[in-house]
C-alpha cells in the first residue's frame, strides 16, 4: 500500500483515513505501507511500515531501473498555484528530476512538510524510490492512496504487472474546482491518467464516485466505493463561559470548503437571532477574503477566528460547540463530521458531501442553500426536541461504523481483481 | 345471525408549508395551499368521487341490505366544502339512502382526548355542529382519532351525553381476534363498544395487494368463506378501515374496488349474515361483558398505541410546546385563534415527525416532508410565530 499522510503529522482526512483502513486491514491481508515519512515511534500491529526517511536506502536502491520512466506524467512542466491539497500556499513548481541517493532521498523527506513547494520533486522521487523498493517484494495488489501516489502506484503496474487499485480520498476538481479539468493542470492529468490506469477505483462516497466519473471520464464499472469510518474514541463536555451557542466550522478555508456560504448563511441567521458566535479553526487561502467578507456584513464581532488548532484544542472545541456546520461546495467525505457526531453535535451538512450519504440523521441542504442552512442551524440552537433526537439516532449510527466493515469491503474489492 | 359492521375513515389534514424561522413574526398563514389543494384533488378523483358512486350502487343494488358507516374529520369536510363541494353532494346522496350512518370525532382529528379534556369537548362539539349543518344528522357513535381508547376517553365521551356507542380497536394485548366480534360495556360507562377485528380489516386494508402474501389474490370469495366460518361464534364481525384504501391507498389497478363490489355479495351468500351500522349493531345485540382498557389503545402500528405521534423527543417538545398555549388562545377569547390552535393540534402534523420506521417507506409517503425533522422544524417555527402572534393581542 502506497500513502502520503500518516500520523503523528496530519493536514487533513487523508492520513486518518489511512491509518484507520491499514490497522483495520491488516487483519485480512498482509500490508506493507511505504510513505514518505514515517515516525519510528509509530508502529502498527500487523503492518509493515517503510518510510522513505528513515530506511537504509543503500540496499533498497541497488535494483536494476526499471524500463517505464515516470516520464509519462512530466508533460506538463508548471501546475497551477492550487496545486497543493492541503494548507500552505504555494505558487507555482517546477518538477525537478527525482533524487536518488540515499541520503538526498531522506533529507528530502524528513520535514514537517508534507506537500510544501517541492511538492512535485517529492512526488517523483517518491515513484523511482517506491518502485525500486517493491519491486524487491513479494506482493499481490497495489494500493494507492490519492494523487501524490498515483505516480508511483502506476509505474510499479507497469513494471509489474500486479492489480492496480486507486482510493480517492479527495480530487483535483474538488480541491480548485471543477474547471481543473479545463486548463492545463498537473495534478488533474496526474489523477486522471492514474484511474486511467488502474484496474479498481475506491472513492470514499458515491458522490466523489460521480464526480470522478463527471470530470475524469472514467467509465462506472471500475468503481468500488468504501465509506471512510470512525472507531469509538471517549468524548467530554465542557461548560462554557457565558451562554452564547457555538456553530463549529473546522476545515481548510479554502474555495473547497465553502467559506463564503458560511458567511451568507451566519448573516442570514443574525438577521433573527444573535445568541450566536461562529467559531471558525483553520487557515487556508480564503481565510482573508472570509474575514473581509465578514466585516463587510458587519458580522465580524459575531466570528472567532482561531486559525489551526492542533488535536487537543479542537477536541476542547467540539466538546464546547452546539452545531457543526460544513457547508463545503464538494466534500469526498467529510471525516471531520463523524468526529463531531462523537462528541454529540448535531450536524449541519451539504448535500454535496459524502459523509452525508452515511449521516441519515444530520441536516442537509445544497451547499447554496444559505436559507435553509439558516433555517436548520436557528431550529438546532432553538428547539431541545431535534437536537436529543439527531444526537440519540447519530449515535446509533456510528456506533454501527468502523474501520473494521470499510477493511472487509476495501478487502472483497481486492478479490475481484486478484 | 351475525352481522359485518363497516366503518370507513375519511381524513385529510391541512398540511403546513415550508414556514421557514425568516417568517416568523411575519407570516401568519402555515397552511400549504396549493399542495393541500392538488392532494385533495387526486383523491377525491381516485376515491371520495368513484367510491363514493360505486357505494351509492351497490346501496341501491342490495335494497337496504348492504350499509356502511362513515367519520369525517371536520378538516376533511373544510377542504371539500372549500375545493370538491360535489363530494359533500356524493356522501348527502349516500346518507338519504338510510343506509349510512355519519360518526362524530374531533373536528380536528386531534389527540385532545389525551391531551386536554376541555379541547376535546370543544372539539366534539364543533364537528357534531359540522354534521348537524352539512348533513342534518346528530351522531349516537363516537370514533375519536386514530381509535384512541381507554377507559377515561369512554368517560368523557359518555359525559357528553350524545352517545351510546363508542368505537376502539380491537388491540391483541386486550383479546383475542375473534373474542371482539362481539357489542361489550364500555367500562364503567353506559357505552357500548365495538371492536375492530383488525386482522379481517387488515386483510383489506393493507395484504390485498400483496403478491407475497400467502393467500394473494385475494377475492370477495376467499374473504367471504374466512368471514363464515365466524357464523354461530360471532355476533358483529367489525370492518374498520382507511376509506382512501379504495382506490388511493391502493389503486384501482390492485382489483380493491372490484373486492369491494362484489364482497357484500359473497357475504350475504350465507343468509345467516347481514350488514348493519354501529348504532343497529348495538341494537340487536346485547353487551357480552364489560371491558376495562385502563391504559390507552390505537389502531396504530403493530403496538397499538400512541408512539407513532409521542414517541420521540420532538414530538414530545412540540406537544408540550402546542398545549402550553392552551391557556394563552382561552384568554384571547379569539375564534380565529381558537381554529389556528386547532389546526395545529391535527394528529398528522406529529406523526410526520415520528421516526420510528425511519425507513419504512409508507409512512415516507404519507408525509409531505423530507424528513421528520423538517417536518418538526416546520411545525415549532409555525407554532412559534402563533405563540408570538397571541401573545401580541394579550
Amino acid at each position: 500500500m502506497l500513502g502520503w499522510e500518516f500520523p503523528p503529522i496530519l493536514t487533513g482526512g487523508l492520513g486518518t483515513a489511512c491509518y484507520g483502513l491499514s490497522k483495520a486491514l491488516s487483519n485480512y491481508v498482509d500490508l506493507t505501507l511505504i510513505i514518505p515519512r514515517a515516525e519510528k515511534s509509530l508502529t502498527l500491529d500487523g503492518v509493515k511500515i517503510l518510510g522513505l526517511n528513515y530506511l537504509g536506502l543503500e540496499e533498497e536502491l541497488a535494483y536494476e531501473e526499471p524500463s517505464v520512466s515516470y516520464n509519462t506524467f512530466t508533460d506538463v512542466t508548471y501546475v497551477d498555484a492550487n496545486l497543493n491539497p492541503y494548507p500552505m500556499g504555494i505558487m507555482f513548481t517546477q518538477i525537478s528530476k527525482p533524487v536518488l541517493k540515499a541520503e538526498d532521498v531522506r533529507n528530502l523527506y524528513n520535514t514537517n512538510e508534507s506537500y510544501g513547494p517541492n511538492i512535485m520533486d517529492k512526488v517523483a522521487t517518491y515513484a523511482e524510490v517506491v518502485t525500486k523498493i517493491a519491486l524487491n517484494k513479494e506482493f499481490d495488489v497495489i494500493h494507492a492512496h490519492d494523487w501524490i501516489t498515483y505516480p508511483a502506484a502506476v509505474k510499479l503496474k507497469e513494471a509489474t504487472g500486479k492489480p492496480l487499485v486507486l482510493h480517492i480520498h479527495s480530487l483535483e476538481t474538488d480541491r480548485v474546482g471543477t474547471h481543473a479539468k479545463h486548463q492545463v493542470n498537473a495534478v488533474y492529468e496526474i489523477e486522471k491518467k492514474g484511474m486511467e490506469a488502474a484496474d479498481r477505483l475506491i472513492p470514499v462516497s458515491h458522490f466523489t464516485k460521480s464526480c470522478a466519473m463527471d470530470h475524469y471520464y472514467i467509465p462506472e464499472y471500475k468503481f468500488h466505493p468504501v465509506y471512510n469510518a470512525i472507531d469509538p474514541e471517549p468524548t467530554f463536555r465542557l461548560e462554557k463561559q457565558g451562554d452564547e451557542k457555538i456553530v463549529l466550522f473546522l476545515g481548510r478555508i479554502t474555495f473547497q470548503k465553502g467559506p463564503e456560504f458560511m458567511a451568507e448563511t451566519a448573516f442570514k441567521l443574525l438577521q433573527r437571532y444573535q445568541n450566536v458566535r461562529f467559531f471558525v479553526a483553520g487557515i487556508g487561502d480564503q481565510l482573508q477574503k472570509l474575514k473581509d467578507t465578514c466585516y463587510a456584513m458587519g458580522i465580524y464581532d459575531k466570528f472567532i477566528f482561531a486559525g489551526f488548532l492542533n488535536k487537543p484544542k479542537v477536541r476542547e472545541i467540539l466538546a464546547q460547540a452546539d452545531v457543526y456546520f460544513m457547508p463545503s461546495v464538494s466534500e469526498p467525505f467529510g471525516l471531520s463530521a463523524l468526529e463531531a457526531a462523537q462528541f454529540d453535535i448535531p450536524s449541519v451538512l451539504s448535500i454535496q458531501s459524502g459523509v452525508a450519504e452515511v449521516m441519515n440523521h444530520a441536516l442537509k441542504a445544497d451547499y447554496w442553500d444559505t436559507d435553509r442552512f439558516a433555517n436548520y442551524i436557528y431550529a438546532l440552537l432553538n428547539y431541545e426536541g431535534i437536537r436529543n433526537d439527531m444526537i440519540e439516532n447519530t449515535e446509533q449510527e456510528i456506533d454501527a461504523m468502523s474501520w473494521d466493515q470499510s477493511a472487509q469491503d476495501v478487502h472483497k474489492v481486492y478479490q475481484t481483481c486478484v | 345471525m351475525t352481522s359485518i359492521c363497516l366503518y370507513f375513515q375519511i381524513h385529510q389534514p391541512i398540511r403546513l408549508k415550508n414556514y421557514t424561522f425568516f417568517q416568523i413574526g411575519y407570516d401568519h398563514q402555515y397552511d400549504d395551499v396549493q399542495l393541500n389543494y392538488q392532494i385533495l384533488n387526486k383523491v377525491a378523483d381516485r376515491c371520495y368521487l368513484p367510491v363514493n358512486a360505486l357505494l351509492l350502487e351497490m346501496i341501491k343494488k342490495h335494497k337496504g341490505k348492504f350499509k356502511v358507516a362513515f367519520s369525517i374529520s371536520g378538516v376533511a369536510l373544510e377542504q371539500f366544502v372549500q375545493y370538491r363541494p360535489e363530494v359533500i353532494t356524493s356522501i348527502r346522496r349516500l346518507v338519504d339512502t338510510g343506509c349510512v350512518e355519519i360518526l362524530s370525532e374531533t373536528y380536528y382529528h386531534s389527540l385532545a382526548s389525551v391531551y386536554s379534556p376541555e379541547e376535546f369537548t370543544k372539539q366534539v362539539k364543533k364537528h357534531r355542529d359540522t354534521i348537524k349543518y352539512l348533513f342534518d344528522i346528530e351522531p349516537t357513535t363516537f370514533r375519536n382519532t386514530e381509535l384512541i381508547y381507554s377507559d377515561a376517553v369512554a368517560q368523557q365521551v359518555a359525559d357528553m351525553g350524545y352517545y351510546d356507542t363508542i368505537l376502539a380497536e380491537g388491540a391483541p394485548q386486550l383479546i383475542e381476534n375473534d373474542d371482539a366480534s362481539f357489542v361489550f360495556k364500555a367500562g364503567e360507562t353506559d357505552l357500548h363498544l365495538l371492536l375492530r377485528h383488525y386482522k379481517l380489516s387488515d386483510d383489506i386494508a393493507f395484504r390485498f395487494p400483496d403478491q407475497s402474501w400467502e393467500h394473494y389474490p385475494l377475492t370477495p370469495e376467499k374473504f367471504a368463506k374466512w368471514v363464515h366460518t365466524l357464523d354461530g361464534k360471532a355476533d358483529t364481525i367489525n370492518l374498520f378501515m382507511d376509506y382512501e384504501t379504495f382506490g388511493e391507498h391502493k389503486g384501482a389497478e390492485t382489483g380493491i374496488l372490484e373486492f369491494l363490489r362484489n364482497m357484500p355479495e359473497a357475504v350475504l351468500d350465507n343468509e345467516n349474515f347481514s350488514f348493519l351500522t354501529p348504532a343497529e349493531t348495538v341494537k340487536a345485540y346485547k353487551a357480552k361483558q364489560q371491558l376495562d382498557v385502563p391504559s390507552e389503545i390505537t389502531w396504530a402500528d403493530a403496538e397499538r398505541d400512541l408512539s407513532g405521534w409521542n414517541h420521540n423527543h420532538m414530538q414530545k417538545d412540540a406537544l408540550k410546546k402546542l398545549y402550553g398555549l392552551e391557556a394563552l388562545v382561552k384568554e384571547s377569547k379569539s375564534r380565529e385563534f381558537a381554529d389556528i390552535f386547532g389546526r395545529l393540534q391535527t394528529s398528522d402534523h406529529l406523526y410526520y415527525m415520528s421516526t420510528k420506521y425511519w425507513n419504512d417507506g409508507v409512512r415516507q409517503t404519507f408525509s409531505p416532508y423530507k424528513s421528520p425533522y423538517d417536518a418538526y422544524i416546520i411545525y415549532m417555527n409555525a407554532l412559534s410565530d402563533f405563540e408570538q402572534l397571541v401573545k401580541s393581542t394579550l
